[in-house]
């Protein structure tokens, strides 16, 4: 009898071993409308030029949605995407076989309770120049870089989006279709996030406020997928 | 991510004192941690310049601040905005600072690390450093089992050493524990802090660990308007946060900006000098009335607040090699 229940507990523990996994691959691509981004490359603006030196901003929260249920949850979920470190553009998501999917959905930045957590490492960890230090909290979307439409110094721009608190809260949560296949390309269009704002007068935003919000809500409506071959 | 092991000791609350605050799950203390943050605190490795630790402006005989200086100072001379709040139970605080801008006791040390007029270092440029250092990746190594320094284990164990500085054994414990009595003058000042102060100086902590506007009018050379400045919120126009009155005998000079030098001054304060204002708290909406001879049994209250054994602690002292 023992040999029996051991049998099937033996058998039980194979079966949860022998969960298969697949891989999903979700790329960030910034582009500049329809040029890649590159740091520190001048594109054309209007009658004007500009260059992007830091793009960096965090995507967390990762789940998967099949028909409007939610089907997969990433554990610990908290990416810094670097557009200067080519690595961070891919994140490697390790999923169930079983798992389909028509829906990715992650948000923009880091939520309320991981910012009052205290001290935390790897992409959180304060030292990533991700975390504001005179006042709490976690920058989101960091986009720097130079206009000639700046009247400041070396025509510099620093948008530092964030926010953990209301009425200030600025966590965008996207949901994006997808379609079923081991990568998704995802687009995040830089020059249509400028386009709706005037840089000579909106061009250092470096706490969280109205300003913050307003321009978080348009980074998120330049991001899209892109189609990609099967 | 905590670091758990079998050394991980038990923070120790003192009877009667309200639960802490901080998570000690995700940060279990242990003494080699609790070394590794004392070693940070008094070394001026935080600083640009290699010229100024935390100990600068938080020394342990003035209760961990900086006396003698209404705008604590930093690298260079640099003069800040404020004085410097005395550190002790900060485990049972919530926020940071005078206006509450810091929302966690890791993530503190990072403001005056970074500040200009203070350390003016960055965090990445501290971390480089102490793993340059053979000595710190030996404390490293102890305190974590491995000897790279991180940004999250650098602040850890600074708040390691931060959350043992207890302070809760003054005359006033003795007394509450029955173990000492008051002196007719300290009992008769105890009761005229209960009526007057206690409310916002809020026992055991003597904070009720809250914003209040104390009814100091602004200083125009600062135009420090203290919790607006972080909510943007005009109902927390010139709030700060309320200090905790312990070992006050030794935290001179006193206020967010320091501008009292002597007990005497800041019972005149609140006796004859409210600065009335939209945000002023409402214990302060009716005048206290003191007598000299309560402002002196007052005073004798507020001595009892001293705690020798914290101000003199060897364990909190500048670690000896």
């Amino acid at each position: 009898m023992r040999f029996v229940v051991f049998l099937i507990v033996y058998l039980y523990a194979c079966c949860l071993c022998s969960q298969t996994y697949k891989k999903y691959d979700v790329v960030l691509l910034p582009m500049y409308g329809q040029f890649e981004l590159q740091p520190d490359l001048y594109y054309k603006s209007g009658n004007d030029s500009l260059m992007i030196e830091t793009l960096k901003f965090y995507i967390s929260g990762i789940k998967l949605i099949d028909k409007g249920k939610v089907v997969w949850i990433e554990p610990y979920s908290f990416h810094l995407v670097d557009m200067s470190e080519l690595k961070t553009l891919c994140l490697h998501l390790t999923i169930p076989s079983s798992v389909f999917y028509d829906q990715l959905k992650f948000n923009l930045g880091i939520d309320s309770v991981t910012n009052v957590a205290g001290a935390m490492g790897g992409d959180l960890d304060p030292t990533k120049g991700m975390y504001w230090t005179w006042q709490s909290g976690y920058i989101n979307f960091k986009l720097e870089g130079k206009s000639n439409v700046c009247k400041t110094r070396n025509n510099e721009f620093q948008l530092h989006l964030g926010g953990y608190k209301d009425p200030f809260y600025n966590l965008k949560t996207l949901t994006l279709n997808v379609s079923y296949a081991e990568k998704t390309n995802i687009i995040l269009d830089i020059e249509q996030v400028l386009k709706t704002i005037d840089l000579s007068k909106q061009n250092h935003i470096m706490s969280p406020g109205p300003e913050s919000i307003l321009l978080s809500e348009k980074v998120v409506k330049s991001v899209y997928t892109q189609k990609v071959e099967k | 991510m905590a670091f758990k092991s079998l050394k991980d000791i038990a923070f120790e609350t003192p009877a009667n004192w309200p639960t802490p605050s901080y998570d000690f799950s995700r940060n279990p203390l242990s003494p080699s941690k609790i070394e590794l943050g004392r070693e940070l605190f008094y070394d001026p490795v935080l600083s640009k310049n290699n010229s100024i630790s935390c100990a600068s402006c938080h020394s342990q005989f003035t209760a961990f601040t900086h006396v003698d200086h209404s705008l604590s100072h930093g690298i260079d001379d640099r003069i800040g905005t404020r004085n410097s709040p005395a550190l002790m139970n900060l485990a049972w605080h919530s926020s940071y600072m005078w206006d509450g801008s810091v929302n966690h006791l890791d993530m503190q040390a990072l403001a005056p690390i970074s500040h200009p007029d203070e350390m003016g270092e960055k965090i990445e440029a501290v971390v480089g450093k102490l793993q340059k250092s053979k000595p710190y990746r030996l404390l490293f190594f102890k305190a974590f089992g491995d000897s790279t320094a991180t940004g999250e284990r650098t602040l850890k164990a600074l708040s390691q050493f931060m959350l043992t500085l207890v302070s809760s054994n003054s005359k006033y414990d003795s007394v509450m524990r029955k173990q000492a009595q008051f002196t007719l003058q300290e009992k008769n000042g105890y009761t005229l802090f209960q009526k007057n102060c206690g409310s916002c100086h809020k026992e055991p902590l003597f904070t009720n660990l809250q914003f209040e506007n104390n009814g100091l009018d602004i200083d125009t050379t600062l135009n420090d308007f203290g919790r607006m400045n972080v909510t943007k919120d005009r109902a927390d126009s010139l709030k700060f946060k309320v200090p905790t009155l312990r070992n006050i005998e030794f935290s001179y000079p006193y206020m967010h900006d320091g501008r009292f030098k002597k007990l005497s001054q800041v019972l005149k304060h609140y006796t004859s000098g409210i600065h009335h204002s939209t945000t002023l708290a409402k214990p302060l909406l009716n005048q206290i009335v003191l007598s000299s001879n309560d402002k002196v049994d007052l005073t004798a209250f507020l001595l009892t607040l001293t705690d020798k054994d914290f101000l003199f602690n060897p364990k909190y002292s500048f670690p000896k090699k």
